[in-house]
């Protein structure tokens, strides 16, 4: 399997604190990593840089051939519409916009939309019939199934989930565990993060930090 | 998928965008009313000061003049101060055009009524009601030009002798008389209302000045630029004679037209710099409400070119439709203000749509600067609910 990810010596600082100390591990193409760790263990941080979503303030982080710290403010936005597909906790859907349209949205920042995909795209994460409701008119579990089909429309080489199932009940995070499943078994490759070793069980390798450092690396599950 | 995103944040938005829309509304109708006036404000400024009778007087000019005058010059009068009426009124009928409301000869006497002296005015009493717009007549009008039995009096000229439409009037002048019915009375508040207005023929003959007049007045309409220039040519045509526009007449509507329009252009530029206060007062609490949006549209790769267009998209809409809503009130606003300063209607200038709605999208535009503070959202603060 080829390295999709590589990260060396990743360093971040917030003014006097460091979020990240030197962090080093790669990730093979078609691997579903977990991050685990405590709150403050920069286990978010970590993730903001390997989407372009934060800079390192030294330390490199190459995804798919691009070093995300080198990338200007274009060049990130195009390596995020490209290459990561974010699933994020609050699941962060723009209110105003029904399922399809904020799935549509992402397609729109990529290149050009596709309504017959998007459909699709919800269709298969079982929210045919919800395409047209507003997020306010979905559960929670509906509304992080939007913003999977959304993480997935752009056939990222990178899916970001970043506690994923963390606003979820029971049965909704079966559900969207379950899709995560499928994705990984497709080669899709995923980084994780949780706090719950249950979840973190069902990915190929645990990496674990603690106050920025790595605590447990490569740990096969 | 950009006329899509467009429509729902128009409506997502509808609350705030509506105080900026209605912002933009009040705006766009002041200023399209404001236009249509400004447009249209020298004509109508021209007719109200048309109300104040004439503005352009031949009159005879220098005898210096004169002796270097061609044939048709105020040599040919009897009297350095009269004219020969064959060798001006031709002149001023060829150079007659359709700006010329009126024009009238004048011959004035002191004539006497029941013993009494009394100023009295010979003239065309078919174009005198024309040249004095503002007369307000009781009795009968006198159309014909070559009607000599009748005659106007003014309003105090009617109640010194007791008179009224209908009635009779001697004239006496150096022993020559003449027996007038009174057409009716005028009321001009003025010193008109002291005067008795007789056919032009009859006053020359009370004077035994038969073919020789004093003055002659006309009324043109136009600018006070072109009115200038009218009488420039009258007066190149009319060699040797005073032709000179009524300067109060004709810088006073100068003045007031170019006071008005500094007024209007002031207004315009208060106006818009108001509505574009407002509009910034929206965007400015629209941005801070947005940053979720361009946070969450920046980490699914959003270039902020892209996320700004389409806000300025909105705000352009938002401009248009202000602007375009408010014309159309403009217009009916500017009639309305047509009825009450000039007691007549503006004529709209379509022109002044698109104006209006490119200034209304400019003023919004200018209004939406607070959306450039969205260029510094960091995707990651505002994702972590910061």
């Amino acid at each position: 399997m080829a390295v999709l990810v590589q990260i060396e010596n990743l360093r971040k600082e917030f003014g006097n604190v460091c979020a990240l100390d030197g962090v080093t591990f790669d990730v093979q193409a078609g691997e579903w990593i977990a991050i685990m760790g405590p709150s403050g263990s920069g286990k978010t941080t970590l993730i903001n840089i390997l989407g372009g979503l934060d800079t390192p303030t030294s330390g490199r982080a190459i995804v798919d051939g691009a070093d995300v710290g080198r990338l200007d403010e274009s060049g990130l936005a195009r390596f995020r519409s490209e290459k990561i597909g974010f699933i994020f906790q609050q699941f962060h859907l723009v209110p105003y916009l029904t399922a399809i349209e904020n799935v549509m949205l992402a397609q729109y920042f990529h290149s050009t939309t596709d309504e017959t995909e998007a459909r699709e795209a919800l269709g298969r994460v079982g929210l045919t019939d919800r395409v047209e409701h507003l997020p306010g008119q979905l559960s929670g579990g509906e509304q992080q199934r939007v913003a999977v089909a959304r993480a997935l429309i752009n056939h990222p080489k990178l899916i970001l989930a970043d506690e994923p199932t963390g606003n979820l009940d029971e049965a909704n995070e079966g559900i969207v565990l379950k899709l995560l499943r499928e994705l990984h078994s497709e080669g899709h490759t995923i980084l994780m993060v949780t706090h719950a070793a249950s979840i973190g069980q069902l990915a190929d390798r645990r990496i674990e930090l603690a106050h920025g450092r790595l605590a447990q690396v490569n740990v096969r599950v | 998928m950009f006329g899509r995103l467009l429509w729902k944040l128009l409506r997502g938005n509808r609350g705030r965008l509506t105080v900026a829309l209605v912002a933009v509304i009040s705006g766009a109708a002041v200023i399209s009313a404001l236009l249509n006036l400004e447009f249209d404000v020298e004509r109508k400024l021209t007719q109200e000061f048309r109300l104040l009778g004439a503005n352009i007087v031949i009159s005879p000019g220098n005898p210096a003049q004169a002796n270097d005058a061609p044939s048709n010059s105020p040599a040919t009068s009897a009297s350095p101060a009269l004219m020969s009426e064959a060798a001006v009124l031709p002149q001023v009928d060829r150079m007659r055009t359709s700006d010329v409301v009126a024009s009238a000869p004048y011959v004035y006497i002191v004539a006497r009524a029941h013993d009494t002296p009394i100023v009295v005015a010979g003239t065309w009493l078919d174009e005198a009601r024309k040249l004095e717009p503002t007369w307000k007549l009781e009795g009968e009008a006198i159309a014909s030009r070559g009607d000599a039995t009748q005659c106007y009096v003014g309003r105090d000229v009617a109640r010194q002798f007791d008179v009224a439409p209908g009635g009779q009037l001697e004239l006496d002048y150096l022993g020559r008389s003449a027996r007038l019915t009174i057409a009716g009375v005028v009321d001009a508040g003025g010193a008109e209302d002291s005067q008795v207005f007789v056919n032009l023929a009859v006053a020359q003959k009370l004077a035994g000045l038969e073919g020789q007049i004093q003055f002659v007045q006309l009324s043109v309409s136009g600018t006070a630029a072109s009115i200038g220039g009218y009488a420039g040519r009258l007066a190149n045509s009319l060699p040797g004679y005073d032709v000179r526009p009524i300067r109060q007449v004709t810088e006073a509507e100068g003045n007031l037209l170019s006071r008005t329009r500094l007024l209007i252009a002031s207004m315009v530029v208060l106006i818009l710099a108001l509505t574009a206060l407002c509009v910034l007062a929206t965007m400015a609490a629209l941005a801070m409400e947005r940053r979720a949006d361009v946070g969450l549209m920046k980490a699914l790769g959003g270039t902020m070119s892209r996320i700004v267009g389409l806000f300025l998209a909105e705000v352009g809409v938002l401009g248009a439709a202000g602007g375009l809503i408010g014309c159309v009130a403009g217009v009916a606003l500017a009639q309305w203000m047509g009825h009450r300063v000039f007691g007549t209607s503006i004529t709209p200038r379509w022109e002044i749509f698109p104006l209006t709605i490119a200034l209304m999208i400019a003023v919004a535009m200018m209004g939406a600067l607070p959306l450039r503070r969205l260029g510094k959202v960091k995707p990651a603060v505002i994702l972590r609910g910061e």
